[in-house]
C-alpha cells in the first residue's frame, strides 16, 4: 500500500481502517496453564462473551491471527515454540500477556524451568495482571488494546519501528 | 502398641519371595508399609509385587535426596536474620527416612493392590558414585515416564530403559534440578522475602506485624 508506508494516508481513512481492524481481532489463544481456563471462560462462555467486542477466538492457524494472548506459565522448553509461532503471525500483530506467570514469571519466579515473563521472548502490548485475572480483567485488557489500535499510526507499524504510546 | 497384622502378613510374604534382599522395613500401623530392598533386587521387587502379590496399580516412582540443603534452610534463615537478627542456620546432619538407608540417594516406588486395597512403597539405596539401577518399565509400563523424569531431575541411570531422554527440561539443560545442591539462581540473586508483608493483615496497623506468619517458619 503506497499511501500507508509513505505516510500520506489521510487521517480519517486511517481511523476507519483502524476501527475495522480493532473490531475484528482474530485471537490466537496461547493457553498454557490456569489462566487458560479463565481465558476459556471469557472466550467460550456466554457470560463474559468476548465476541461482543469483535474478538473471534478461532483462527485456524497463527497465519490467520491478529492477536495472541499468552496465558499461563511459559517454560524454557516452550519458549522457542512461542517465538516460532509468533513469527508466523502476519503483521500487524498484537500480544496480550495474561496473568502473572506470563507477565513476569509470577509465583514461579524462582523455578529452574520458567521463563520469567513472555516479554523476554516476544514484544508485549498489554499486560493483564492477576493470578488468574478475572475474565472481566482480560476483557478490559482487550478493550485497552482496541483503544491503542484505534489511535495507532499504521505508517510506524509498516516501518517496523517499536510502537510508542504517547 | 497396636499391631498391624495385615501389613505384617504382607511383609512376611514379601520377605518370603525376596529373601535377603529385604534390608529394612517400616509399618505405620493402620496406614502404610515401606520396604527397603537392595539395589540388585530392585527389578525383582517389581516382579514380586506385580506377579506374585498382585499389585497391579503402579502409583509412582521417584527419588529422594537426603542431603541437607547446602544453602541452609533458606526461608527460615531469612526469618531469623530479618526478625531476630541471628546468624543463618547451619544445615542439619544427613538423616534418613522410613525403613532406614545409608546413602544420599534412594529410589523409591509405590504400588497398590486394587482388590485387597493395600499399598507398599519400595525403596533402594544407591551409592553416590554409581547412580544406576534396573528399570521397572518392563514390568510396570507406567514406570517408563517416571523413570525418565527421575533421570532428568536427579541424574539416575535406569538400566534397560528404552528411551532415557529428557522429558520436561530443554534438551540442552545442564544439571539435575531436584538435587539438593542445585542452586535456584533466582533465589540466589534475590532471596525470598518470606515474612515481609506489604499489606497489613486485617486487625493490624503496620505491615510485618504479628509473628511473621508468612512463608517462613516451620516450628
Amino acid at each position: 500500500m503506497g499511501l500507508v508506508d509513505s505516510g500520506k494516508m489521510p487521517k480519517k481513512i486511517t481511523t476507519v481502517l483502524n476501527m475495522a481492524r480493532k473490531y475484528s481481532l482474530w485471537c490466537y489463544q496461547w493457553g498454557l496453564a490456569c489462566c487458560a481456563i479463565e481465558m476459556g471462560v471469557a472466550f467460550a462462555g456466554p457470560r463474559y462473551d468476548v465476541m461482543r467486542l469483535g474478538v473471534i477466538p478461532f483462527p485456524a492457524s497463527p497465519r490467520q491471527a491478529d492477536l495472541v494472548i499468552v496465558s499461563g506459565t511459559l517454560t524454557d522448553k516452550m519458549a522457542p515454540a512461542l517465538r516460532r509461532l509468533y513469527e508466523q503471525m502476519p503483521d500487524p500483530k498484537y500480544v496480550i500477556s495474561m496473568g502473572s506467570c506470563a507477565n513476569c514469571g509470577g509465583p514461579y519466579w524462582d523455578s529452574y524451568s520458567v521463563t520469567k515473563g513472555v516479554d523476554q521472548i516476544i514484544p508485549v502490548d498489554v499486560y493483564v495482571p492477576g493470578c488468574p485475572p478475572r475474565p472481566e480483567a482480560l476483557l478490559e485488557g482487550i478493550t485497552l488494546l482496541q483503544e491503542r489500535i484505534l489511535n495507532e499510526d499504521p505508517t510506524d507499524r509498516w516501518k517496523g519501528d517499536p510502537i510508542v504510546v504517547g | 502398641m497396636p499391631r498391624d497384622d495385615r501389613r505384617e502378613a504382607i511383609l512376611a510374604r514379601i520377605s518370603e519371595h525376596l529373601g535377603d534382599a529385604v534390608v529394612g522395613s517400616h509399618i505405620r500401623v493402620g496406614d502404610d508399609l515401606w520396604v527397603r530392598v537392595t539395589r540388585e533386587a530392585w527389578p525383582e521387587a517389581a516382579e514380586v509385587a506385580q506377579k506374585r502379590l498382585g499389585c497391579h496399580f503402579f502409583d509412582f516412582l521417584s527419588a529422594i535426596d537426603w542431603l541437607p540443603s547446602p544453602f541452609g534452610r533458606d526461608m527460615d534463615s531469612q526469618e531469623d536474620i530479618v526478625v531476630k537478627g541471628l546468624e543463618p542456620k547451619e544445615p542439619a546432619p544427613m538423616a534418613s527416612g522410613y525403613a532406614g538407608g545409608d546413602t544420599r540417594f534412594q529410589v523409591f516406588a509405590r504400588v497398590y493392590h486394587p482388590v485387597e486395597h493395600w499399598g507398599v512403597t519400595f525403596k533402594a539405596d544407591l551409592p553416590d558414585d554409581d547412580l544406576s539401577v534396573g528399570t521397572w518399565s518392563n514390568v510396570y509400563r507406567g514406570a517408563n515416564w517416571h523413570e525418565r523424569e527421575t533421570h532428568e531431575m536427579f541424574g539416575f541411570d535406569f538400566v534397560g530403559h528404552p528411551n532415557l531422554i529428557k522429558l520436561y527440561l530443554p534438551i540442552d539443560f545442564e544439571g539435575y534440578p531436584l538435587r539438593k545442591d542445585f542452586p535456584l539462581l533466582s533465589r540466589r540473586v534475590k532471596p525470598w522475602p518470606g515474612i515481609v508483608d506489604v499489606e497489613p493483615m486485617p486487625g493490624e496497623d503496620e505491615p510485618g506485624d504479628g509473628d511473621g506468619e508468612g512463608e517462613g517458619g516451620s516450628e
